[in-house]
């Protein structure tokens, strides 16, 4: 595994991992509770950053 | 009337797509069970993507969030993104240079043993089936509510075309027609999202108008963190194991095709995903507060907001996310029983011509089955299917991920961790045994201590044995 795969893999578990303390389940934005919208924001972020280190993989 | 005509079109479009696979397909396993391993990028990832989104990816996601609210909701469908680029990092290169047909034959191949052949598949079948009746719930109560037919038969008409086109024309038949449900589902859901988001103002006045009626669409009260991070870890598990999404990344021309084609089709499932709750859930919040059946929610807002013609293309899309992941489940099912079972296990020995003709009676078995067992579905569909996968997961993850990147990993420790998970998530699973927390955590602890014992304190493999896994990591492939 290369190493820009590796901190890939570290930083969504660690996003994950973030995304479920308890103050998230509490504080609200917009009417929705902030866990929601980390929920929301990991859907988007993981599969673009994933395509940026492969595309940066590719070209090497 | 229109509505009616358009559905049957639909149909008769999937049908006709078997048809013509049919004449590639049948005389060869390689172009039965991955369509000869030249599937490309893009076609790919929207394959995959259907694959996913099933009807409880628009029936359901949209039901569980009225019932349980968004957050958790999202906790669920964000668990399935998230396993997706675990699976394009940690397996998608070395199984499609393993270069075989299913799960079973890797773990088979790791960790050779009666069991791991036996209860691999055994597993498969029966999380599949349950995946299929709920799936085939969704096509039912959809036609039902906007077609006007009967439950019933509506289930036997989506039953039939997609048996049909799956029994007969295999991984290319699949493959077409998740093209074509695919991007029917994209372009109703986003479509609807946009269409009601802009009747409203802006997606975050929808959301704090419904959540100021309906506090807890927006709230995690009343939801414990096992069960949500139970939702979250059954699905980023699952993925990179599940096995009509490994099947997929056997279909690709290449490994570097098919890590690109996972994480591509993970970018329109969210949007998709996200354009479902965001701003369907909330109209349908305000506008039917107190459904009785949650996953009605979607169909009433296309019953309310839109005509006949665009009430007939969302029932299509219904259909073709139902059919779509159906059809590769039931691919997988036919897989798990006549190569992995019959194959495998039994040593069966048939001609390709037999063969060929006990892949299309293994699949009109298994939908036969689901569709007896869906006549009298369960409620809320997310939850029963996904107990299903988390079977899979909790028995399946651990052998495939440390059997590729833990040198230790070892026939007794692949066994022990098999059988561990299954166990350990069965019992708790149906309250045989309670421990306190989420089962699917506690399986996967289970089947890691298992691996761990079994690693450190059995015999090593044999130094070929890992050589040859660690030729699976290179990137030209063994």
């Amino acid at each position: 595994m290369r190493r820009s795969e590796g901190l890939a893999l570290a930083f969504l578990i660690v996003f994950s991992i973030v995304s479920f303390l308890p103050p998230w389940r509490e504080l609200e934005v917009a009417g929705m509770a902030v866990f929601g919208w980390l929920m929301a924001a990991l859907m988007l972020v993981s599969p673009a950053l994933m395509l940026l280190v492969f595309r940066r993989g590719g070209k090497r | 009337m229109i509505e009616r005509v358009l559905v049957l079109l639909y149909l008769a479009g999937c049908v006709g797509i078997g048809i013509y696979a049919s004449r590639r397909v049948l005389s060869s396993g390689d172009e039965y069970w991955v369509a000869g391993r030249r599937i490309g990028t893009a076609v790919n990832a929207m394959a995959i993507m259907a694959s996913l989104a099933s009807g409880g990816s628009i029936i359901g996601v949209m039901g569980l969030a009225y019932s349980r609210g968004i957050p958790a909701t999202l906790a669920l469908f964000a668990g399935a993104v998230v396993g997706f680029p675990l699976a394009s990092l940690l397996v998608a290169r070395p199984l499609r240079n393993f270069g075989r047909y299913t799960i079973t034959d890797f773990l088979a191949w790791r960790y050779p043993s009666p069991i791991v052949r036996l209860l691999v598949p055994v597993s498969i079948v029966v999380a599949f089936t349950v995946y299929i009746v709920a799936q085939l719930k969704a096509a039912g109560i959809t036609a039902t509510a906007l077609l006007g037919i009967s439950y019933e038969w509506a289930l036997v008409i989506a039953t039939v075309v997609f048996i049909t086109y799956v029994s007969i024309g295999g991984m290319i038949a699949i493959t077409w027609t998740d093209v074509l449900q695919g991007l029917l589902m994209l372009i109703v859901v986003v479509g609807t999202a946009v269409a009601v988001t802009w009747r409203s103002g802006t997606p975050f006045e929808l959301m704090r108008e419904a959540t100021a009626a309906a506090p807890e669409l927006g709230s995690l009260a009343g939801q414990d963190v096992s069960s949500t991070l139970g939702f979250f870890v059954i699905w980023a598990t699952a993925i990179p194991v599940i096995p009509h999404i490994v099947m997929r990344v056997f279909t690709a021309r290449d490994a570097r095709g098919a890590r690109l084609a996972l994480n591509l089709a993970m970018v329109a499932y969210s949007v998709m995903i996200l354009a479902a709750v965001l701003a369907i859930v909330p109209v349908g919040k305000l506008g039917f507060p107190g459904l009785e059946d949650a996953d009605q929610v979607f169909l009433r807002v296309m019953a309310s907001e839109f005509p006949a013609v665009v009430r007939g293309v969302a029932v299509a899309a219904v259909l073709a996310a139902v059919m779509s992941t159906t059809d590769a489940l039931l691919l997988a099912c036919s897989s798990a029983l006549t190569h992995d079972l019959l194959g495998g296990f039994f040593k069966w020995r048939l001609s390709e011509r037999r063969l060929a003709l006990l892949r299309v009676a293994s699949a009109w078995v298994v939908g036969a089955l689901a569709l007896y067992w869906a006549l009298s579905p369960p409620a809320l569909i997310s939850r029963f299917y996904t107990a299903g996968v988390g079977l899979l997961s909790a028995g399946l993850f651990v052998p495939t991920i440390a059997g590729l990147w833990w040198k230790r990993a070892n026939r007794a420790g692949g066994v022990g961790a098999l059988v561990a998970g299954v166990a350990v998530y069965g019992l708790t699973m149906t309250g045989t045994v309670e421990l306190g927390g989420a089962p699917i955590v506690l399986a996967l602890i289970a089947s890691a201590l298992a691996m761990l014992l079994g690693g450190l304190l059995a015999r090593p493999d044999a130094p070929g044995t890992l050589a040859a896994v660690a030729a699976l990591h290179d990137e030209a492939g063994p």
